[in-house]
């Protein structure tokens, strides 16, 4: 909204400079988004009159006057004006006056001076000089009564306009009277309402059925008065600059001041040429099928829960949104119907919102107008039009009332708002700030007062209110900064986020970088993940856009799209993860909503080194060495990796990985068909767990090995095996054959060769240990001897 | 010659040798002469047992010294010719190849400041705490005191499904959900994704993130706010940082205010980031509204406490001046490897 300061200052004294005010009421809430200042004079230039003209010696076009700036001391000006003559009352700036550069250069400071040898104590201005207009054929002439020596920047004071950017629970600051209000309170002045006596009414007939209203539940209040013989024209000049320096069009008088009136006191009027009403007016809601064009020329189809103001036949206006084409003001308007009223404010909105037609006077209604203005306007509107349209007043004011919430009085108890604010305020401060407010404050006992609102401030309900009111004008500024404590308010085991945290750390450790997805993808994104049918798929009601219409179920399309996207940017080396929350519509894939945890890898092992490593390319064991390192760094011990297939996957290079019993997900290489067009140069590689799984994993427990003080001693095992025999097999073997001393296995060596009749050589390196003595050459043999006979019998190799 | 001569002749002939020595042959020739298998030093070993009884402390002592000093000269001619050896080009590494890099991966710039920001909080006693993305109408308005028109509420703000749930359009309904399951004291953070029907583009997106805090005790105040909310601005962007409340409205919080951190791109003096008022609007925050306690189930009289929202998407565009929030969802690697 906008405020205009000359205008503001009808109301309250502005004594204080544009800025220092924006920064005041911006400090208490009223947020002064924008200054337009359009004052140009500077301080310094005075009214004055050149009593003597005379010709300069040097030079053609320059005279020599003596000026009298109300001084009665004449000063020397040399002027180059040809019309600096004797008599004429011009403005003069004086020494020590400075004009500021409109394109922010220097400033212009005026100094006693020499022009062509003669001196000169002062320039006389041109009316652009001064950025009142932009005349520069001579000086600006004053009417010849100008009082000499009078400041011109109070005669010519500009006006400076507030934007401001109001919240939307303060209605009361929607008008130039509301704003005077917190004015007054912060800045301790005094409120001057405007005029509203309004002559006697010549009331020569019976008007109590102009009004009926149908639906007061919607209308709690709603006034009427008949003016007769107006004439409907231009409006003067102050009253179209008052608008236009607002921002508001003058139409005509009329419409002019029911704007005007809405400006000044915050209640929205409606005028209504009486000649174009069939019979009084009925407030009612609308009638099935009913539709009325409105101001702007549009037709609107009007619902049954819609407020209306109509006459007898026909909607006349949209209640509290717009009048009607057909029933306003028009240039042969004589009589006509004032409309004042307060209608309930949901009402407003709905009608406004459905109708998607917003006006100044709905943004008014829908947040709420001070019905106890509402007969003040009227009059106030009413008052204006008898002064600049003429007419006589026929009726008196027609209101129908019924109840309406008004504010209700509460307890204050003063300690309440310092224990809130957390602050030393005094409760006479408080009393002083809430009286100030208009808020009525009645000492109930010490420390206590039943305080009333105003009826313009149904915010205000209890002391939290209160509270906001009192850092709003004793200052947020004044709160201190204290010591933060920090207490165990919860325990830290209720942290659910410090887990997901360590399981990113772990990622980041095995040299993955986190992606970030939305979750909104299209329908056929979601189903390059094969576990989901369109059935599966949660969707939102009100979608954006197609592409962004379903809850992803999975991560998986989100990261293709960023490997596609880093790919075609030549990123060509990638190893990414992405933890996100993954959403489902059939409770049986998984219950709504949950974590999933995505790995991708692709490219090149070391891209930063050179010659043969460059050919190394992330592998199978690359992915599976990231989630081992992972799970090594979560302490999750007990898990295992079965071979798998899955159509995400290439066949031969999928695996399943097992906490236990229980799965975790799937990694491998993602198949031709999820990386066709992808234009990628070395496989993609993927892992899709779930993050409940892992969150919830079984850590190894906290109790730590002893370590053995003796030397260990190793001993290799070399075997035949057919080609299908798993390395997870082997060990599990060697666990279960129960060696005594056994403590490590580890594979060394794996091969393949003509010789071998479709078997491959496995060979292990086994490590014994004891804790409690060296073992002995023999002890070691025995031992090595027992798994190798074993070995052979039980798993069926041939020993090398 | 006396044995004592010939001992120290040894060393003497030695040393000299080792000077000159400039190869590992030489040392190593030196070597095999003295304290070799064969060496002169060494064939002295058998004669000792033949020194007089009387004589025998003395020798001993000068044996053993002379043994040791061949021991310390052949060591230091060896490390003396290792170290110019070192020299030849052949055996030089080139030190300013690239290395072969750890594993050093990066956390999303938004989930470090996530984590950032519950560290910070968790410092000064908060727990960070989730809740789901659907909600309910009750956990993301009704219960946060949203009147039942705000617009807010509108399917053109905030996206809906099929059984009237939604979307979380913050992350408040976390604070409602901690407080419905438990009593006062209450001390959490929520970082989390919310969403809006916002047109995607450089600022805006359908999903962003927040972090929301929420303190409820019996006297907590706008001072512990203004602190709390001070002692993060100063640990996430620098000491310097001041902060400002200005008043402002949101339907659960009374008062409420908006905070502003000082400008961290002008400090404060000024720029066109922060519209040249030194500050930038980092936080809503304010009062638990009373209805809102009511709503939860709590008593106004007995506890009251602070509330403040901020964002993620914004505080680390702000930190790394990034100026387009798609950077965010593209995750192009060159912009990942930057934080």
């Amino acid at each position: 909204m906008k405020i205009s300061l000359n205008w503001l200052s009808d109301y309250v004294d502005v004594n204080t400079d544009p800025v220092e005010l924006a920064a005041i009421l911006t400090r208490a809430g009223i947020e002064v988004e924008e200054i337009n200042s359009s004052a140009t004079v500077p301080a310094g230039v005075m009214t004055a009159k050149i009593l003597s003209r005379d010709p300069h010696p040097n030079s053609d076009h320059l005279s020599i006057c003596k000026v009298d700036p109300g001084t009665g001391e004449p000063v020397q000006i040399v002027c180059g004006a040809p019309n600096c003559d004797a008599g004429n009352i011009v403005p003069l700036a004086t020494l020590g006056t400075v004009f500021k550069d409109p394109e922010g250069g220097k400033d212009f400071v005026i100094k006693p001076s020499k022009l062509r040898g003669v001196e000169s104590f002062g320039m006389m201005c041109s009316a652009r000089e001064l950025g009142l207009s932009n005349d520069h054929d001579g000086l600006m002439i004053f009417p010849a009564d100008t009082a000499l020596g009078q400041p011109v920047d109070k005669m010519y004071p500009g006006e400076t306009i507030f934007s401001l950017e109001l919240t939307q629970n303060r209605p009361d600051w929607l008008s130039h009277w509301g704003i005077a209000r917190d004015v007054n309170a912060l800045c301790d002045g005094i409120l001057h309402f405007p005029d509203i006596t309004l002559p006697e009414p010549n009331v020569t007939k019976n008007f109590d059925n102009l009004v009926k209203v149908e639906a007061s539940d919607l209308c709690p209040k709603y006034t009427a008065r008949v003016i007769k013989g107006v004439k409907v024209g231009p409006s003067p000049e102050w009253l179209k600059n008052r608008l236009e320096s607002v921002g508001i069009r003058s139409i005509d008088n009329i419409v002019d001041i029911t704007n005007y009136v809405m400006l000044e006191l915050g209640v929205p009027l409606h005028v209504f040429d009486r000649a174009l009403l069939d019979g009084g007016i009925v407030v009612r809601r609308a009638a099935a099928g009913e539709s009325i064009t409105a101001l702007d020329g549009k037709k609107y189809d009007l619902k049954p829960d819609m407020l209306v103001i109509a006459d007898e036949k026909k909607p006349v206006a949209i209640a509290g949104v717009m009048g009607g084409e057909f029933s306003g003001v028009r240039a042969e308007t004589t009589d006509v119907v004032l409309e004042a009223a307060f209608f309930d404010k949901s009402s407003i909105r709905f009608t406004s919102a459905a109708l998607n037609l917003r006006s100044d006077a709905s943004h008014r209604y829908e947040r709420g107008v001070d019905p106890e203005m509402v007969e003040k306007a009227s009059a106030r509107a009413a008052k204006l039009i008898l002064e600049l349209a003429g007419g006589e007043l026929v009726s008196p004011l027609v209101s129908v009332a019924a109840n309406y919430a008004k504010p209700q009085e509460f307890r204050c108890r003063y300690q309440k708002i310092r224990s809130l604010l957390g602050m030393e305020i005094s409760d006479l401060e408080l009393a002083s700030i809430f009286s100030k407010l208009g808020i009525e404050v009645n000492p109930l006992r010490d420390g206590e007062a039943l305080v009333l609102p105003p009826s313009y401030r149904a915010d205000v309900k209890e002391e939290a209110d209160l509270a906001e009111e009192a850092a709003r004008i004793y200052g947020l500024d004044k709160i201190p900064e204290i010591p933060v404590k920090a207490i165990q308010a919860q325990k830290f085991s209720e942290d659910t986020f410090a887990p997901t945290d360590r399981i990113r750390t772990a990622l980041v450790s095995c040299g993955l970088f986190e992606c970030v997805c939305g979750s909104m993808i299209g329908e056929k994104e979601a189903l390059q993940d094969t576990r989901f049918a369109a059935e599966d798929l949660l969707k939102p009601v009100n979608p954006i856009s197609s592409e962004l219409a379903i809850m992803r179920p999975s991560l998986l399309a989100g990261m293709l799209d960023v490997v596609r996207r880093n790919i075609s940017r030549r990123n060509l080396n990638l190893a990414l993860f992405e933890i996100g929350r993954v959403f489902s519509a059939n409770k049986e894939k998984f219950p709504e909503e949950r974590d999933e945890l995505m790995i991708a890898m692709t490219g090149i092992r070391h891209p930063e080194r050179f010659s043969a490593e460059l050919k190394e390319t992330y592998d199978f064991y690359d992915l599976k060495g990231c989630l081992e390192g992972m799970l090594e760094i979560l302490g999750i011990v007990n898990y295992s990796v079965k071979a798998a297939q899955d159509a995400r996957f290439c066949n031969g290079e999928c695996a399943e990985l097992f906490f236990g019993k229980q799965s975790v997900g799937l990694f491998g290489r993602a198949s031709d068909k999820l990386t066709k067009g992808m234009r990628l140069q070395t496989p993609l590689y993927m892992a899709v767990l779930s993050m409940n799984a892992v969150l919830n994993a079984a850590r190894k427990p906290e109790e730590y090995q002893k370590l053995s003080p003796f030397p260990g001693t190793t001993r290799d095992v070399a075997f035949l095996a057919p080609l299908e025999m798993e390395n997870a097999k082997v060990l599990d073997f060697i666990r279960r054959a129960g060696v005594k001393n056994l403590v490590d296995v580890q594979l060394f060596d794996i091969f393949m060769d003509d010789s071998m009749a479709g078997k491959k050589s496995m060979a292990y390196s086994l490590t014994f240990r004891s804790p409690e003595k060296t073992l002995t050459d023999e002890e070691v043999n025995q031992a090595h001897e027992k798994l190798r006979v074993k070995l052979e019998r039980g798993l069926g190799v041939e020993l090398r | 010659m006396e044995l004592l001569e010939q001992i120290q002749a040894i060393v003497k002939d030695a040393a000299e040798a080792l000077a000159v020595a400039n190869d590992a042959a030489a040392v190593e020739a030196v070597r095999a002469k003295t304290i070799g298998r064969n060496g002169s030093f060494t064939a002295l070993g058998p004669l000792m047992g033949k020194v007089p009884p009387e004589d025998k402390p003395k020798m001993g002592r000068a044996f053993n010294e002379a043994k040791q000093e061949l021991a310390k000269l052949l060591e230091e001619a060896k490390d003396r010719v290792a170290a110019s050896e070192g020299a030849d080009p052949a055996k030089m590494l080139d030190v300013t190849l690239p290395g072969r890099k750890a594993p050093a991966g990066r956390k999303h710039p938004l989930t470090q400041t996530m984590e950032e920001c519950c560290n910070i909080f968790r410092r000064m006693g908060f727990v960070a705490t989730s809740g789901p993305e659907i909600e309910k109408v009750f956990n993301n308005f009704d219960a946060l005191n949203a009147p039942a028109d705000h617009p807010s509420r509108s399917a053109q703000d905030t996206f809906y499904f099929e059984d009237g749930r939604l979307l979380r359009s913050h992350t408040s309904p976390v604070q409602v959900r901690t407080m419905l399951s438990k009593k006062p004291p209450v001390r959490i953070v929520a970082p989390g994704r919310c969403f809006r029907r916002d047109t995607p583009d450089a600022t805006h997106g359908v999903h962003f993130h927040q972090i929301e805090g929420l303190y409820i005790d019996t006297n907590v105040s706008m001072a512990d706010l203004k602190s709390t909310l001070l002692a993060f601005a100063s640990e996430f962007f620098g000491p310097d940082i001041k902060v400002r409340m200005r008043p402002s409205f949101f339907p659960f919080t009374e008062p409420s205010v908006e905070c502003d951190f000082t400008c961290v791109m002008c400090g404060g003096k000024g720029c066109p980031v922060c519209k040249n008022s030194g500050w930038i609007e980092c936080a809503g925050a304010g009062m638990v509204n009373p209805n809102v306690l009511r709503n939860v189930g709590y008593d106004p009289e007995t506890c009251q406490g602070f509330a403040f929202g901020m964002g993620i998407d914004r505080l680390t565009m702000i930190k790394h001046r990034i100026e387009d929030l798609r950077l965010f969802s593209e995750n192009d690697v060159r912009f990942l490897e930057q934080f």
